[in-house]
């Protein structure tokens, strides 16, 4: 269920000017404040901008991208691909290995 | 009576909307693509547009997520999602698509009615490129091909059989075209991502054999092999391929009119003149 908080907290961002505003202005008071309530372990992490680690706990990644889209949490739509990228290293590896179609 | 006069196949990168509008170069096989589609949507002469598309997390998120849900007002705009894509407000054809729902849910498919809403890029960064002028009415299906679970292939062939059943029965004097819109295979922001960006086609060989299917009108067999497995390993966007699916099950199987596919995208381009 608290997944889905996060991925609220990134549709928000792509729905809704004045809360990028207000991550903008203070994110730890921001996030403090959403509903559903983020867990504090996902707070770090969104105000870490480490994406990596919240897709490892089950945030959607088509909206968790929008957080690269949006600059927010200090990162960037490029910044943002390369902490994925980093994150499933190993699988990545797997799956070209597997998948000789794949580019 | 109204009268189904052709069906479009449409990819709705907005990037590639967007550098069209800033008249980048490196675009220019995607103009020419979508200028394809453009000729032959204005031979077609359609009164009315539905497009089966997906939300992309913009309309139905909080409070629920439909299946399947149909857009019922008098006019909409957006897109919602892309601030820097031209925006457009535009008709709806709220009538017929009231009638479409009554039909579809007595021929047994649960379609929700959505009559507060605005488009996203899925529908208005290709209609944008294809018919600025917005002088034509849409109609938004949408099916919800992202979030888990998604509905069967050939279920939503059903649906689109049964909203080609009802566009005819119409007494609504209507020119209808159908389109699905999205990808065959595509990630965004997720793992399979391309080592150069954000997104990727992690199944290059899956989009390109639809594509034959399509050609050959050999519709059977991608609602065959358009699988659960398949799909989930096409990308966290290839479940668009339902979009396309519900289009052709509006109309008798048959060769594309017109279809090329991008292969480094994960998606094609098609036309069917019914």
């Amino acid at each position: 269920m608290s997944v889905y908080a996060v991925d609220k907290v990134c549709r928000r961002a792509v729905a809704d000017p004045e809360f990028v505003a207000a991550l903008r202005a203070d994110a730890e008071a921001t996030l403090r404040a959403v509903t559903p309530q983020l867990r504090e372990r996902e707070r770090e992490l969104l105000l870490a901008g480490d994406v990596g680690a919240l897709g490892r706990m089950g945030a959607n990644f088509f909206l968790l991208h929008q957080l690269g889209r949006l600059e927010l949490f200090g990162l960037t739509l490029p910044s943002y691909a390369e902490r994925i990228r980093a994150e499933y290293a190993v699988e990545r590896a797997a799956w070209l290995e597997q998948r000789p179609e794949r580019r | 009576m109204g009268l189904l006069v052709g069906a479009l196949g449409i990819p709705h990168n907005p990037f590639t909307a967007l550098a069209i509008a800033r008249g980048d170069g490196a675009v220019d096989e995607s103009r020419r693509l979508y200028g394809e589609l453009e000729a032959r949507l204005e031979a077609m002469r359609a009164d009315t547009l539905i497009v089966f598309t997906t939300d992309h997390y913009n309309l139905f998120f909080e409070l629920s997520v439909p299946i399947f849900a149909i857009g019922v007002a008098e006019a909409t705009s957006g897109p919602s999602d892309y601030e820097m894509l031209p925006q457009f407000r535009l008709a709806v054809d709220g009538e017929l698509a009231a009638e479409l729902q009554a039909a579809v849910v007595a021929d047994g498919f649960d379609v929700g009615r959505s009559q507060e809403f605005q488009l996203d890029h899925t529908i208005l960064a290709p209609l944008g490129v294809i018919r600025p002028a917005m002088d034509m009415a849409v109609v938004p299906l949408w099916i919800s091909s992202s979030m888990r679970p998604i509905p069967s292939a050939a279920r939503c062939l059903a649906l689109g059989a049964a909203v080609g059943r009802a566009v005819r029965a119409s007494a609504l004097e209507r020119r209808v075209v159908v389109a699905g819109s999205g990808a065959f295979s595509f990630e965004v922001g997720g793992p399979r991502m391309s080592e150069a960006s954000h997104v990727g086609v992690p199944a290059p060989a899956w989009a390109l054999r639809v594509t034959e299917l399509l050609a050959a009108g050999d519709v059977a067999t991608v609602v065959a092999e358009a699988t659960p497995e398949r799909l989930a390993a096409a990308g966290n966007a290839a479940g668009e391929i339902l979009n396309w699916i519900a289009m052709l099950g509006a109309f008798a199987a048959r060769p594309a009119s017109f279809i090329a596919a991008q292969g480094d995208e994960g998606h094609a381009y098609a036309a069917w003149e019914l």
